[in-house]
């Protein structure tokens, strides 16, 4: 269990940052999630923690250590790479020795250690099975053994899941985080899927063209986006533009004027109170409107037709015209009846702890 | 393609693979295990490895062979390492030069080289202008038997090939198969043994394999070089008494077997290990940036080897424009009149109108051929089609001497093949036998468009009315003609130099072919040596164009050509 401090690191491609400026800390025993959209540089930073890549600024420490200049061999990681990368010349428990191997470990301890390895992913018995004849989910747990099993410092997984299927991907999620807490490890995941970040992590980050946008729990950073960005790419959710009229009745509560009327939003970021005439945005979640008639009081409410009905099973989705300009998405939970699109006017309701304010 | 087509296709290259490939094995089989009195018998193949003579013959093929394939990886591997991890000075360039070695056919090249590393040769003559070596007793280079100059000559022209191979499966190597050695604290140098050259292990071997075989069956270098103590030259020298002389067949047929062994085990042995790891790659190969000292030391070696291997064409240029050339560093006195007088020899312009001809006919019908094939492989589901793929592909596998001896053996009176003798001119075993050849080339590069070709434009154009095989010629071949041309290209250019099937097969001196014309001159007394290396110029600087025409149309995979 290490933990693993990254201060002001930079790295350029040619002319291009991929990386600026990060200073992150991920603390002992903790699976920390790197998540956004493709090209945002969470694999170069990953790489950079493997040792695979050397910053042009900043650095790198495990618990005291510098590793920044430390060669990839020297590190003591384990990481699941995204194709696996097994070797077809050796069998299911020559790749999972390899790092013993290495090690000098003395033979009746590798193959007791790989015997374990391979226990532990529920691979028993298939040590002599060549990589081709193993399906997809095998292999990928044959990756896991083979990064495991020299107990490493900690594990990186680099979008290991993305080359399974749905059903597959939902076990496996459960598995790496079970296995992840059983040994203790450092964990260390990119995936650019946020329904695997949010089941899964401990705490996240979110990164955007290099830089880190937010950092924090999975709760934390779906209730209170930093920005747009994030709440559009963690989640779905309705974006209103609007100009600030003046603080709310209550503490951390604005006014806010939309192109639907004025509405009383939220602000969650600590230090940030935007003045009146300024520009922002209002973030709704689909799933914190609610189609009701109970006659719930909040001042928040909205109304329109229904534009559009899409039924999943769990959920229902609705499309609500207010106007010209705006319609707002909402998810139904367990939908006992559905409304169907017509000329009828309803209402929607959300609480205002759900309408959340963010920078314009 | 409509299935009547598509079975058409199939039958034609059956019965043409079956006439043109089959039977002339089967005849040299049949003349190697049958006796007077049509008994099998193993005794002419035995008679092989009992007579001394042919016995010495085998063992030098095989040396020269294993020399020549150990002198390419030597030289190839470390290339193509240095090219795909690391970038340096003039790397394209440089890497573009490795090809020149097989724009000069090898015999030519020969010449070249004895110009230059000879005892009487410019490199001799340099050392003692430099007063490094004594004027009584001027170095052999070449090797007393000459065996070391086939060697070197073999080496020069072949390593393009086992670099070629050697860089591609280098480069095709998921990166991640590395990290994942370094990420579990293998260091560099044992992750190269570990990991690197057992995944490319199968690219290497295979060019290896080319290298091999196309070594111990070579026949215009030793030929030149004039060494008749190796199997191919002993065949050759054979050729002039076939009617009742059962030893060339069985001469043949050992060759065959050992070459088919060659390469039968190269498959095996690395079929089953593929370099791919469970997805796909993920990360694409970066190269490292060296400082600058040693980038330029990368440049420094890769330009010393492909400089090396410029030799033979060097001698070659020079030999075309010496008026004179004897133990000196270069000609004394230059000349354009070898250029004139091949101009107006009699054997090189009718020679170099034959080769024209019988090229183009040859390359005519490898496209269409090849398109047919292709296609059918490609696009269809037609029954059997691996099989129709793996008759295209089989000529790869069969050494020319073999393929040539075969035409020859039953192209005699009374033989099957005797109908495409027209009387004494040989343009039609000449055409099939080149055809044959060159088959493979045409039907990868043709197969390659198609498989670059989405089957929905040409659904698209069904949809809106067109017959299958008239969304064929609308629409797909267009699309596909930039790999055909390469395709012809290169199939027309090695027609128009081949050796093997030209030397054996053309008996007269009105229907000789340029290389065989080359073979003539360089072997008459006088200016001949001089006048073949000014046709060989000329086919030089032939080659260089087609290559490059082929190399501009399909650039990178221009290499994949020369791949197994």
């Amino acid at each position: 269990m290490v933990a693993i401090t990254v201060d002001r690191l930079t790295k350029r491609f040619g002319t291009a940052t991929v990386l600026a400026d990060i200073n992150l800390r991920i603390e002992p025993g903790e699976l920390f999630f790197l998540l956004g959209p493709s090209g945002c540089g969470k694999t170069t930073l990953l790489r950079h923690l493997a040792g695979f890549y050397t910053p042009d600024a900043g650095t790198i420490h495990f618990d005291d250590e510098d590793v920044t200049h430390l060669p990839a061999h020297q590190r003591g990681t384990g990481m699941m790479f995204q194709s696996y990368a097994l070797w077809p010349h050796m069998t299911v428990a020559e790749n999972v020795a390899f790092g013993l191997e290495e090690r000098k470990c003395p033979q009746p301890e590798i193959a007791a250690r790989v015997a374990e390895a391979l226990a532990a992913v529920k691979l028993e018995g298939l040590g002599e099975r060549r990589i081709q004849q193993l399906s997809g989910g095998q292999q990928q747990r044959v990756a896991l053994a083979r990064a495991l099993v020299i107990r490493p410092k900690c594990l990186f997984l680099d979008e290991p899941l993305s080359n399974l299927d749905a059903k597959l991907r939902l076990d496996m999620r459960t598995e790496i985080r079970r296995i992840c807490k059983e040994f203790g490890l450092t964990g260390i995941y990119v995936t650019h899927d946020q329904e695997e970040a949010l089941s899964m992590a401990d705490r996240l980050a979110v990164m955007e063209a290099g830089r880190l946008v937010q950092v924090g729990t999975p709760l934390e950073v779906y209730r209170n986006p930093v920005n747009r960005m994030v709440a559009e790419f963690i989640g779905e959710t309705n974006i209103l533009p609007g100009t600030v009229i003046g603080p709310g009745t209550e503490a951390a509560q604005f006014e806010v004027d939309t192109d639907t009327g004025p509405l009383t939003a939220s602000c969650h970021l600590a230090g940030w109170r935007p003045a009146p005439g300024e520009p922002v945005l209002v973030s709704l979640r689909p799933e914190a409107l609610r189609l009701t008639d109970d006659g719930e009081t909040s001042s928040d409410r909205f109304s329109g037709c229904i534009d559009n009905t899409m039924y999943l099973g769990a959920t229902a989705q609705y499309e609500l015209r207010l106007n010209d300009r705006v319609a707002l998405k909402i998810t139904q939970m367990n939908p006992t009846a559905l409304l169907e699109p017509s000329g009828t006017t309803v209402t929607a309701t959300v609480r205002i702890d759900d309408v959340v304010m963010l920078p314009g | 393609m409509s299935k009547t087509l598509s079975r058409t296709v199939f039958g034609v290259m059956l019965v043409f693979f079956a006439l043109f490939f089959v039977l002339p094995i089967w005849g040299t089989l049949r003349s190697a295990f049958i006796d007077a009195d049509g008994h099998f018998t193993l005794e002419f193949v035995l008679e092989v490895f009992r007579n001394a003579l042919y016995r010495e013959g085998l063992v030098n093929s095989f040396i020269i062979a294993a020399w020549t394939t150990l002198g390419c990886l030597l030289t190839a591997l470390p290339l193509a390492i240095v090219y795909v991890r690391f970038d340096f000075p003039g790397k394209t360039l440089l890497n573009s030069l490795v090809l020149t070695p097989l724009i000069l056919p090898p015999f030519v090249g020969a010449l070249g080289i004895q110009a230059m590393l000879g005892q009487a040769g410019a490199l001799n003559s340099l050392l003692m202008g430099l007063g490094l070596m004594s004027r009584e007793q001027p170095m052999d280079w070449l090797g007393n038997g000459q065996m070391a100059g086939v060697v070197i000559m073999n080496v020069l022209h072949l390593y393009p090939i086992v670099y070629l191979n050697a860089a591609a499966a280098l480069a095709n190597l998921d990166p991640a198969l590395e990290e994942a050695a370094s990420n579990l604290g293998c260091p560099p140098w044992r992750r190269f043994w570990r990991i690197t050259l057992p995944l490319t292990m199968p690219g290497i071997f295979a060019g290896s394999a080319i290298a091999f075989i196309w070594a111990f069956t070579e026949l215009g270098v030793p030929l030149v070089f004039d060494f008749d103590r190796v199997t191919s030259v002993q065949i050759f020298n054979a050729i002039k008494d076939l009617s009742n002389n059962p030893f060339p067949y069985a001469l043949v047929v050992v060759l065959l077997f050992f070459s088919t062994l060659f390469y039968g085990l190269s498959k095996l042995a690395f079929e089953r290990s593929v370099a791919t790891g469970g997805g796909r790659a993920t990360t694409g190969r970066e190269t490292v940036t060296l400082s600058a000292p040693r980038a330029l030391l990368c440049t420094a070696a890769f330009a010393t080897l492909t400089g090396l291997a410029l030799i033979p064409h060097l001698g070659v240029i020079l030999l075309s424009f010496a008026q004179d050339w004897y133990a000196t560093i270069i000609p004394d006195t230059l000349t354009l009149r070898h250029y004139e007088e091949a101009l107006g020899h009699e054997l090189t312009l009718g020679s170099i109108a034959n080769s024209l001809k019988y090229a183009s006919l040859a390359t005519l019908l490898d496209v269409v051929l090849g398109i047919g094939v292709a296609y059918v492989v490609v696009r269809t589901t037609l029954p059997g089609r691996q099989l129709l793929d793996a008759m295209a592909m089989l000529p790869l596998a069969v050494p020319g001497l073999v393929m040539a001896f075969g035409y020859l053996a039953l192209s005699r009176e009374g033989q099957p093949l005797h109908a495409l003798m027209l009387g004494e001119d040989p343009l039609l075993l000449l055409v099939v036998a080149y055809a044959m050849r060159r088959l493979p080339y045409v039907v990868r590069s043709a197969a390659a468009g198609f498989q670059q070709v989405n089957p929905i434009l040409e659904e698209a154009a069904q949809n809106l009315g067109a017959s299958p095989e008239r969304a064929l010629w609308r629409i797909t071949l267009p699309l596909v003609t930039p790999n055909l041309i390469a395709g012809a290209l290169l199939a027309f250019s090695f027609a128009m130099l081949e050796v093997s099937d030209s030397m054996i097969l053309a008996q007269q001196a009105a229907h000789f072919p340029i290389t065989k014309a080359i073979y003539t001159l360089a072997s008459s007394l006088g200016d001949g040596p001089a006048l073949a290396a000014a046709l060989g110029v000329w086919s030089m600087v032939f080659l260089t164009i087609t290559m490059l025409g082929a190399g501009a149309v399909l650039g990178k995979k221009l290499g994949a050509l020369f791949r197994t």
